[in-house]
């Protein structure tokens, strides 16, 4: 979903953000849908300005959020509604795979006391020894009976033999982790895979999952929840969240009661959700519940992901991420079945769902990084484009770096001296030979070898630090003109407002001028691993045909960035490509990025640029404001914002339906008539446009062709929302509570006490030591967060006068019981003490935060924001100097979100 | 969650600090003594003339400090003549509602007749370089000018309370007597300052003295009776003297400046006049710095009113 | 620039005091357009303070301390702005109202100048530097504006303040500028929530009126416009505000009234012991000259 759909809920859950303090702009949407009489609820271990904006907090323990939404499961599962309401049923039972059966082999945590079946022992890659897993799974007892859910399982075993961390698995792309999903074509009912691959991909078919349609089979996935969830009752609840088991009913019957037909309650969540050992199991949580209840691919349903950074979204699209290419597409691994581009594509590609189109994808992405040379006969450049090897995400390089293992980082709009785990990273960054930082300011990091804390108190001698630094100053967004993907998927194009100072450059220009200069050095290279290098197309010269001129000389041109993301006819860039139903695995297109494929169909048509709304008070979804991915689809699985008979579910909820009427032009490839009828509504349809409500799956068959067209989920292999995730997630098919990594408490629900395999680097080292369960000298639980006043490490906001002076301090939220406990006073200077660090800030002494009882013991909870650093205007200590290591076995987030301290008056 | 306070409590202290307090204490002063000076040039005798002129030299000193004093204390001093003329159009700005408006006005025609009745008090010396403006103490421009310094004298001595009182701040605007506590003050403290300057300068007739006593307990007395009516009459913004400001109002203003100068004034000895003159002045000026300060600390922060 | 001169509309300004309706204080050069003002929803208000920064942004006014440096916050909730004053024309408030532990409200709000029908500050400036323009707003001139802050005690809501870098009285202008060439107020402008609402009076006040029946219906019995009423305090305020609570809470006078009030009384108490004094003092002295011609010899031994 995207924000101005929340104004269409009747209950909007924000669990897991501050969305008032830090969406303030995209706040205004469930806010508005209030006014109108929606009920907000926040559920936060705080009472934040959000909460305030809202007719329900929750306050709840950090790191607690499975077991509350366990509970919310336990309630649904449980009430009479749910299990009387045919809605519930008939969407359940066809739109996920509520009635598949599961191999027998697979034992739930309920067996084994919070583990599942397939638990092994993680050995870290000699070669990189930075994987931090502390355990791994073999999920090949969570596959459907009979059949293994396509390529998954041959992978994991490829992996799991070769004891290799599953970081770069197949199933992240089998199941992007931002829900990325293709659309399909207007103009084309299905999508048979091309004739090149086409053997290949039909030679990957599995037999067709076994159900129960009547869900009954005690090995359905229905049942199974049903036992997995039977713990989570609100006595449980409360024993783990601390949240009073009355607000939890409360909030339960307002979830409940707003999901149906013509009602849809939506969830909004951010980092609190991801920054957690089992921060993936959180949002899947929350997916399995809005399943059940119905709110998927709806108006005013679904779950929005609050992303951060600005352009954030666009980062992982067209990637930062080290273990994905363009488009959510595995990156070619050496611990993989990689070694060709037949086996990269044997590994990666589900022959049923629209991800059989990979080929086509992949083709086309070589086609844009090697041009003219990549050609059939070598495979498409295939084998000059680099691999990985284990764990480069951003805590394994800096474990890496701390033992010496990486000598320089280029770091350009990041600030990692305060903005992860402080005291380690300088330490880790100290090694490096050289640092570049680029940035709008001196930050911490790029002063940190002249005024770091331990520089100041004489732990570290500035002539000690071998690092050579060099900045760069960059320009502002407002500075350059380029595209900007947003939370909703949208790109927005921005225009240059004004001209750098000084010598600031974009950062375009710095990567467009150091690639030539690399190029230029590899160019005589006779190495094979260079030939990449040679190969690599980089032309991006203005040739003032787009609208700006360039800021500098050697600028790149932003308009043919976009157009080689977009992409084009090979034999003609200038015949730009308008869709990826237009994509080919021959060659003949060029795609840097299949899913932002059709944002720029034609050089004087750059749909980023669009600002056109809808007529007030017409029902849409403002399709002619920017462009959002994939195909300008604004809600994504919209298929099922009809009945299985394509027809809206209520009319208050109408959305995408099947109108029988609409006659059909012939099909563009066969030639022949098609019969009428066709997809329609507010929005563009997430489904084959002419693909009949009643339509078959074709036996068989790869691509869409194998669902049927009452399956909605056309990038899932089986066309079903997964409520039981047999592949795809490296730590269990289903969400349990465990304990983060640092706890005050026992786990109340299973001997298990954290993930078994959450990451842990630089374990034992002296900088990442983690306090035992209930370790007395840290009892309080910590937590950290922003305010709406300052900027992430505060580079953007504590320089700034206007910012600086409505927040001046560094503080921490501590409850009034703990501040008469302490003998600290509102304002009063005091120390917080991690295993791994002291810091010192004020005391803001309010009810907004206090005591929970978890399992019957007194829990101060406190928290504070973690903006400030030594540099700027307004500074202070690093709260991240507080946090550790460690963090979520799937995507590798930093655990930043709950530990336990010490609060002490200083 | 904030007690029923007066709503004169929300409002944000103009800073009229020490140079304002002095120009009350020292605007009051020359206004009674142009005051004395009139009355006493009008129905006074021959003997008391040398304590008219000093009353008139003191009127326009006081005038002139008081002038240099708010001056100096507005935001722009430059400025200050956009009081009288309206800087973006040349009119003539005056505001017959605005205390601080008239006032300008009225502080201008006192200077007006203080110099007037200055200038005939140095022509009355003989010899003097002055003579030229005797005619300013012959009968009749002696009587204009008496009577001219009698009423302006009397409005400076008395409008700067009206004008603490047209606002919105605690106490100030939470009684409509200050004006007169201020002008009675205004007396008492002239006398007071005229009986100490009259000793020092040698002018003191025994009669003019002694009348000046009685003239000063009546002030005393009616002042004393004004202070209780304006404190009875603020009501609940009385709140905002419960504190060390009320203290100071009731041991340095009511008991020092004015029932121990009464009791001493009760035996009639001479020498005991220096002291009791100066504890009204001392009475006179703290009754403003408590007046002024103490409703300078209320404002309000964040969404509290703190003092 | 906060120190914009801004057209003379008036060349003495009529005392709002004696002009109840917005267009009999009309200029009397140019006439008066709708009344334009602010109608703040207190209850949409997230506190961003994005209306306070766009202010200070678009008058160029001061951040406090050494630009913004070497502040310390305030531990009264997340207000570290505290007050309106010379240069500060927005401030968001925020008040915890927690009995216990996680259970109560926090109510924010965003203060602004009122724009007074019946204007304390203009009533009594002694310059004429406060006007009220064609919009029925009041502005304070900073080129005719002297530092005598006689309007800083006067507004019944603490609102004006001297600015100084200028050495002037300062407040909103209700973006004069802006407005004056058809744009929304910066402040407004950014508000995220539409918190705070721009437009002419008669239009907002049925908006706020309607909104309160609203609240009133969803449960918020305490919902009430403060200052929306014209038959009210100052003659209304254009600029008022939706509030859940008493005034007081929100920092606010439960009844604002224009200083004038006293103006009668207190003037006539002191002419009357002015013309007592006087009398007095003739009386005493013309009985003096009586008796010396009968008693001086009897005050000879003293
Ligand atoms: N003003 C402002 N806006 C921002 C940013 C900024 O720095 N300043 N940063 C941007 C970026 S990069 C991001 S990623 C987003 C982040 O957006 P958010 O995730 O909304 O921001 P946070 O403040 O990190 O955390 C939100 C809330 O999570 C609560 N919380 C902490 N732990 C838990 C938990 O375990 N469970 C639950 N349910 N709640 C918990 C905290 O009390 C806090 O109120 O914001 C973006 N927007
Ligand atoms: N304890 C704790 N730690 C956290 C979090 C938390 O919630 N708790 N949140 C985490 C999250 S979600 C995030 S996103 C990270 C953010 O952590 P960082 O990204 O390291 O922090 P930023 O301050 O956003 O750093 C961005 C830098 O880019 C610069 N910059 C801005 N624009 C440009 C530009 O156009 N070009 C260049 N070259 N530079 C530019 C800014 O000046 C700034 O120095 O912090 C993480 N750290
Ligand atoms: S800062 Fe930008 S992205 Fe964030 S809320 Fe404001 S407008 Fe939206
Ligand atoms: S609120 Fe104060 S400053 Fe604003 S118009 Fe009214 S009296 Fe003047
Ligand atoms: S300070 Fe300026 S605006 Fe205020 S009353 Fe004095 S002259 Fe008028
Ligand atoms: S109207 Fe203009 S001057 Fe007044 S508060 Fe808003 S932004 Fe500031
Ligand atoms: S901008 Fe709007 S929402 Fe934000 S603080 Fe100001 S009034 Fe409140
Ligand atoms: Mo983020």
């Amino acid at each position: 979903m995207y924000p101005r759909d929340m104004m269409q809920s009747d209950c909007v859950v924000i669990m897991g953000s501050n969305m008032a303090e830090c969406h303030p702009v995209a706040f205004r949407w469930p806010l508005r849908a209030r006014v109108n009489g929606a009920k907000l609820i926040h559920v936060d271990p705080r009472f934040t300005r959000t909460s305030a904006n809202c007719d329900i907090h929750a306050p709840i323990r950090a790191g607690s959020d499975i077991a509350f939404l366990g509970g919310l499961i336990n309630h649904v599962l449980s009430s009479d509604r749910w299990n009387a309401d045919p809605f519930f049923q008939s969407f359940v039972s066809t739109y996920t795979n509520a009635s598949t059966i599961v191999s027998p082999e697979f034992k739930d945590t309920e067996d084994l006391d919070g583990v599942f079946s397939g638990l092994e022992q993680h050995a870290e890659d000699p070669d990189w020894p930075f994987g931090g897993l502390t355990g791994e799974y073999d999920p090949a007892s969570w596959q459907y009976a009979g059949t293994a859910v396509q390529t998954t399982g041959q992978q994991t075993a490829y992996t799991a033999r070769a004891g290799q961390t599953k970081q770069n698995q197949g199933p992240q792309t089998a199941t992007p982790k931002h829900g990325a999903a293709p659309g399909i074509p207007m103009d084309a009912g299905t999508t048979a895979a091309p004739a090149k691959w086409d053997l290949l991909v039909r030679s990957l078919l599995k037999p067709t999952p076994r159900t129960d349609p009547s869900m009954q089979d005690p090995h359905c996935v229905l049942q199974i929840l049903k036992r997995h969830f039977a713990r989570y009752t609100p006595e449980l609840v409360e024993q783990v969240t601390g949240c009073p088991r009355t607000k939890f009913l409360t909030v339960a019957e307002t979830v409940l009661k707003n999901s149906g037909a013509d009602r849809t309650t939506s969830f909004a969540y951010a980092v609190a959700w991801t920054q957690h050992t089992d921060g993936v199991q959180m949002i899947s949580c929350c997916a399995l519940l809005q399943l059940l209840l119905g709110n998927m691919g709806r108006p005013g349903g679904g779950i929005m992901a609050l992303r951060g950074h600005a352009a954030i979204q666009g980062s992982t699209d067209v990637p930062t991420l080290y273990h994905s290419i363009h488009g959510y597409m595995s990156a070619p691994s050496a611990l993989k079945k990689h070694d060709t581009l037949h086996d990269y594509i044997a590994t990666e590609t589900v022959p049923t769902g629209y991800w059989a189109n990979l080929p086509k994808f992949l083709v086309s992405y070589l086609k844009s990084m090697y041009g003219d040379a990549a050609r059939p006969e070598n495979d498409w450049g295939y084998d000059w484009h680099p691999k990985i090897f284990g764990d480069f995400s951003h805590m394994a390089m800096m474990a890496a770096m701390a033992e010496g293992k990486v000598k320089g980082m280029l770091c350009i709009g990041q600030n990692p001296a305060t903005s992860l785990n402080g005291s380690a990273q300088r330490a880790a960054m100290r090694k490096l030979d050289w640092l570049v930082v680029k940035d709008n300011w001196l930050t911490e990091t790029a002063m940190q070898w002249k005024n770091a804390p331990e520089i100041d108190d004489g732990s570290v001698k500035v002539e000690d630090i071998k690092t050579e630094i060099f900045f760069f100053p960059a320009t502002q967004i407002g500075e350059y003109e380029g595209s900007y993907t947003n939370t909703q998927r949208m790109l927005q194009w921005h225009f240059k407002a004004a001209d750098p100072p000084g010598d600031c450059r974009t950062d375009t220009w710095f990567y467009y001028q150091l690639g030539q200069r690399l190029k230029a050095k590899y160019a005589n290279s006779t190495l094979k691993r260079d030939e990449g290098w040679k190969h690599l197309v980089w032309d991006y010269e203005p040739d003032f045909t787009s609208g700006e001129a360039p800021n500098a000389t050697g600028e790149a041109d932003a308009l043919k960035l976009l157009r080689e993301i977009n992409g084009f006819q090979t034999a003609d860039p200038t015949k730009q490509l308008s869709g990826f139903g237009e994509l080919k695995d021959d060659g003949s297109t060029t795609c840097a990025s299949w899913i932002y494929c059709g944002v720029f169909p034609a050089w004087s048509n750059n749909l980023s640029a669009r600002r056109e709304p809808d007529p007030p008070e017409t029902p849409g979804a403002e399709l002619h404001w920017g462009w959002a991915w994939p195909a300008n689809r604004r809600v994504m699985y919209n298929r099922a914002s009809a009945d299985p008979a394509g027809k809206p579910w209520s009319e208050r909820k109408r959305w995408i339906w099947w109108d029988r009427a609409v006659q059909n032009p012939p099909d563009p490839t066969t030639g022949k008539a098609q019969p009428p009828g066709r997809w329609v509504g507010y929005d563009v349809p997430d489904f084959a446009l002419t693909k009949a409500p009643t339509a078959r799956a074709k036996p068989g068959g790869i691509g869409l062709d194998a669902h049927t067209g009452a399956e909605p989920f056309i990038m899932k292999p089986d066309g079903k929302g997964w409520l039981f995730v047999p592949s795809g997630l490296v730590d269990g098919p289903l969400p349990v509570h465990y304990e983060p990594a640092e706890s005050p408490v026992h786990n109340q629900l299973y001997k298990q006490q954290s993930s078994p395999m959450f990451k842990w680097w630089a374990r034992g080292k002296s900088y990442n030591l983690i306090a035992p369960v209930g370790d007395p000298r840290y009892p309080c639980v910590i937590t950290t967060y922003r305010l709406t006043e300052h900027y992430l490490s505060g580079a953007m906001s504590r320089w700034l006068p206007y910012l600086a002076e409505l927040q001046p301090e560094l503080f921490i939220e501590i409850g009034r019981d703990l501040a008469q406990e302490r003998g600290i006073a509102n304002l009063d200077f005091v120390t917080i003490t991690s295993p791994r660090h002291k810091i010192r800030a004020r005391a803001l002494v309010t009810n907004r935060i206090g005591a929970m009882t978890i399992g019957g013991k007194k829990v101060h909870h406190v928290g504070m924001p973690w903006h400030w650093g030594w540099q700027g205007l307004s500074v202070g200590d690093v709260a991240n100097d507080l946090t550790s290591w460690v963090g979520d076995p799937n995507v590798s987030i930093h655990e930043g979100k709950a530990f336990v301290c010490n609060v002490e008056k200083a | 969650m904030q007690p029923n306070l007066p709503s004169t409590f929300f409002t944000e202290a103009p800073h009229f600090r020490w140079l304002i307090i002095l120009y009350f204490f020292v605007g009051g002063i020359s206004g009674g003594a142009l005051l004395l000076a009139g009355l006493v040039r009008l129905f006074g005798r021959p003997e008391d003339r040398p304590f008219v002129r000093l009353a008139s030299y003191l009127a326009l000193v006081g005038a002139v400090i008081s002038a240099v004093l708010l001056i100096v204390d507005l935001g722009v001093p430059l400025r200050f003549w956009h009081m009288v003329v309206q800087n973006n159009t040349g009119r003539l700005m005056f505001k017959g509602w605005s205390p601080m408006s008239v006032g300008v006005w009225g502080l201008l025609a006192f200077s007006v007749f203080a110099l007037l009745a200055a200038l005939g008090a140095l022509a009355e010396h003989d010899p003097s370089p002055w003579r030229p403006f005797r005619f300013l103490v012959e009968a009749p421009i002696a009587a204009v000018v008496a009577i001219g310094g009698i009423i302006t004298g009397l409005f400076l001595a008395g409008y700067t309370g009206v004008l603490l009182a047209v606002t919105n701040r605690p106490i100030w605007a939470d009684s409509s007597w200050l004006g007169l506590v201020f002008l009675l003050s205004a007396i008492s403290t002239s006398v007071a300052a005229l009986l100490l300057l009259a000793r020092w300068r040698r002018v003191e007739g025994p009669g003019t003295v002694a009348w000046l006593l009685g003239f000063d307990r009546i002030a005393l007395v009616l002042e004393l009776l004004a202070i209780i009516i304006f404190l009875v009459s603020l009501g609940g913004a009385i709140r905002a003297l419960l504190n060390g400001w009320g203290v100071l109002l009731i041991l340095g203003v009511i008991v020092l400046g004015i029932l121990i100068p009464l009791l001493i004034h009760r035996g009639r000895a001479l020498h005991s006049v220096a002291l009791s003159a100066t504890l009204v002045l001392i009475g006179g000026f703290l009754l403003r710095m408590v007046v002024l300060l103490s409703s300078e600390g209320i404002r309000v922060v964040g969404a509290q009113v703190i003092r | 620039m906060g120190t914009r001169a801004l057209p003379i509309l008036t060349q003495n300004p009529i005392p709002p005091a004696r002009t109840a309706q917005p267009s009999a204080s009309a200029p009397a050069g140019g006439g008066l357009t709708e009344p334009m003002g602010f109608f703040t929803d207190t209850t949409v208000c997230i506190g961003c303070k994005a209306c306070e920064v766009a202010c200070k942004e678009w008058n160029q006014l001061p951040a406090r301390g050494d630009g913004g440096a070497n502040l310390q916050m305030s531990g009264q909730s997340y207000d570290n702005t505290l007050r309106l004053s010379g240069d500060t024309w927005r401030h968001v408030k925020f008040i915890e109202q927690f009995p216990q532990p996680y259970e109560g409200r926090w109510l924010m709000m965003s203060d602004v100048c009122k724009h007074c029908v019946q204007a304390p500050c203009l009533e009594v400036c002694p310059t004429g530097a406060i006007i009220r323009t064609e919009f029925d707003t009041v502005v304070i001139q900073s080129d005719t504006c002297n530092g005598c802050r006689d309007c800083i005690s006067a507004c019944p809501f603490g609102v004006i303040d001297l600015n100084h870098v200028s050495g002037t009285a300062q407040k909103c202008t209700l973006c004069y500028d802006r407005i004056s060439v058809g744009l929304e107020p910066a402040c407004s402008k950014a508000c995220p929530t539409d918190s705070i609402q721009f437009g002419p009076i008669a239009e907002l006040r049925q908006r706020a009126a309607d909104r309160v029946v609203q609240l009133r219906e969803q449960g918020e019995k305490g919902a009430y416009l403060y200052g929306a009423d014209p038959q009210g305090p100052l003659g209304g305020l254009n600029a008022f505000f939706l509030l859940v609570d008493e005034p007081e809470v929100y920092g606010l006078p439960r009844e604002p009234k224009m200083p004038t009030r006293n103006l009668f009384r207190g003037s006539l108490w002191s002419t009357i012991g002015a013309i007592a004094m006087a009398v007095i003092g003739a009386v005493t002295l013309r009985a003096r000259r009586m008796q010396d011609v009968t008693r001086t010899n009897s005050h000879e031994g003293e």
